[in-house]
């Protein structure tokens, strides 16, 4: 049922995206530069190319600070629930009965559904970003992170790398219906505080909770300063935003590198611009993703554009007009925008 | 070859003095350490400027009241950290690299590229938040008690 929705929705919709056809996230590779050459004259490199071509070779001085999170115990991506475990199937006079509870109380499946897409689905991406653990190996994104723009591998780096990256998908969040859009964010949020608590209990092997709520304090007060100063920075300008990056994310460090601050604000910028072309229902419906550092996103034709809007449309509008369709899967929000 | 350096390092020093200045003081900003940091290598007067200027009680007390020491960092920690001059080495390269990176910001590049459009700067569900957030920062329109009481019921 709802684990149902999350799986099936977000990959159709992500394949809708990805496809050439509609092309909105367009790989470096091959193809993007044959189908955008025409409309696009100046290339881009990805920015990881463009942080890896700066030839500035000082160390930042946090850079040494390694403490990479070597955890007694792992805590699993989520929560130890079986229901968010990926090989869990709900059996089906559950998933039944649970269709009935939907009909026959008429909930509000929108407002439902931020649990699992925004608490569950969204943190997960958010949160595996810059994740990273001693003696394993380092996933695209947080390479692009520890080693291209040498962060320090620290629990406090994850978590400004996660924030930064909550902070992209609360942008979108504001633009959907404001009743939807603030259950959203508060259940991102309120999904954060409690994994990081447990992470730092279970991981960072912190003993005292007295010491452990210091530390949440501290990270709230981190997150409203950097959700206040990206927001500025979105806002205004490229060098406002820069400076707010350089503030929250490289720790104001003395010694930073211009190039690697342009390659993320080419990154942030660029997340941006592939949420504000999502329509609200694909959005809610756990349709995004982030782009890899690795891969270049170019903008869309006006063409590529409306051709990927006709698909949208029609896959929702089929969808609604749908007789058989799930109460589960309903939803009101619009797929026109 | 320092010459050469000295002169890239001047130009970045120009680009970096383009850099707007904050409109909300912080601990530290872009512009001040940057320009320490370059106009040393360029051979200028440091500290005549802006980054030397001793804040006032006023603005001591603003950033004591908002910020408690960053996470895990002891104070004298993050001061020794603060007084450091890294050594570098720079080339004439690399420094017009720097400088060049510094302009593309500059000149918003991004911004304009991956326009966003209303969607997002003027989101439907709360179509001022943005307008309201620079309002409070600029001055231009400050929050009475009435408004605040009022987003702290409705959200917004």
């Amino acid at each position: 049922m709802l684990n149902y929705t999350l799986a099936t929705g977000s990959r159709s919709t992500l394949r809708a995206l990805r496809n050439p056809k509609n092309g909105l996230l367009l790989k470096n590779a091959s193809f993007s530069t044959k189908s955008v050459k025409s409309n696009e004259p100046d290339k881009f490199e990805s920015p990881e190319e463009l942080a890896s071509k700066s030839h500035l070779k000082t160390q930042p001085i946090d850079f040494p600070n390694k403490a990479p999170v070597n955890p007694k115990k792992k805590r699993p991506l989520l929560s130890d629930s079986k229901y968010e475990s990926k090989l869990y199937q709900l059996p089906k006079w559950k998933e039944a009965l649970g269709e009935i509870v939907i009909r026959s109380f008429n909930l509000d499946m929108d407002k439902v559904r931020s649990g699992p897409v925004a608490g569950s689905y969204y943190y997960a991406l958010c949160k595996e970003q810059g994740l990273q653990f001693e003696n394993e190996p380092l996933s695209t994104t947080a390479k692009f992170f520890y080693h291209d723009l040498k962060l320090p591998r620290t629990f406090s780096q994850w978590f400004q790398i996660t924030i930064l990256h909550e902070w992209i998908l609360f942008v979108r969040m504001r633009a959907m219906p404001f009743k939807y859009g603030k259950n959203y964010q508060q259940k991102l949020v309120d999904r954060t505080f409690t994994d990081i608590e447990l992470r730092l209990f279970d991981e960072m092997n912190v003993n005292s909770s007295r010491i452990a709520d210091q530390y949440l304090k501290d990270f709230n007060s981190q997150l409203r300063g950097a959700v206040f100063a990206y927001d500025e920075g979105f806002v205004t300008d490229d060098s406002t935003l820069a400076a707010a990056i350089w503030r929250n994310l490289f720790g104001g460090r003395k010694n930073v590198d211009m190039v690697h601050l342009e390659a993320m604000v080419r990154y942030v910028r660029s997340q941006l611009y592939v949420l504000s072309k999502m329509s609200d229902r694909e959005f809610a419906m756990g349709g995004f993703k982030f782009v890899s550092p690795d891969e270049t996103v170019y903008r869309l034709s006006s063409q590529q554009e409306s051709d990927m809007k006709k698909a949208v449309i029609e896959k929702y509008e089929a969808m609604d007009n749908n007789p058989d369709l799930l109460p589960s899967d309903r939803s009101k929000l619009s797929y026109e925008n | 070859m320092s010459g050469m350096i000295r002169e890239a390092a001047k130009q970045l020093v120009r680009s970096l003095e383009k850099l707007p200045e904050e409109r909300v003081k912080h601990i530290v900003s872009l512009k001040g350490s940057q320009l320490e940091r370059y106009k040393y290598i360029a051979g200028l007067e440091t500290g005549s400027q802006g980054s030397k200027q001793k804040p006032s009680l006023q603005d001591i007390k603003d950033i004591i009241n908002r910020t408690s020491g960053p996470l895990g960092l002891q104070k004298d920690t993050l001061k020794k950290a603060q007084d450091v001059i890294p050594e570098e080495q720079f080339t004439a390269e690399t420094i017009q690299e720097q400088a060049q990176s510094l302009n593309t910001i500059l000149s918003n590049k991004y911004r304009d590229y991956y326009s966003v459009g209303d969607k997002l700067l003027k989101p439907q569900g709360n179509p001022v938040y943005y307008q309201r957030l620079m309002d409070e920062i600029e001055g231009k329109k400050k929050e009475t008690f009435w408004t605040a009481m009022r987003t702290v019921v409705l959200g917004k």
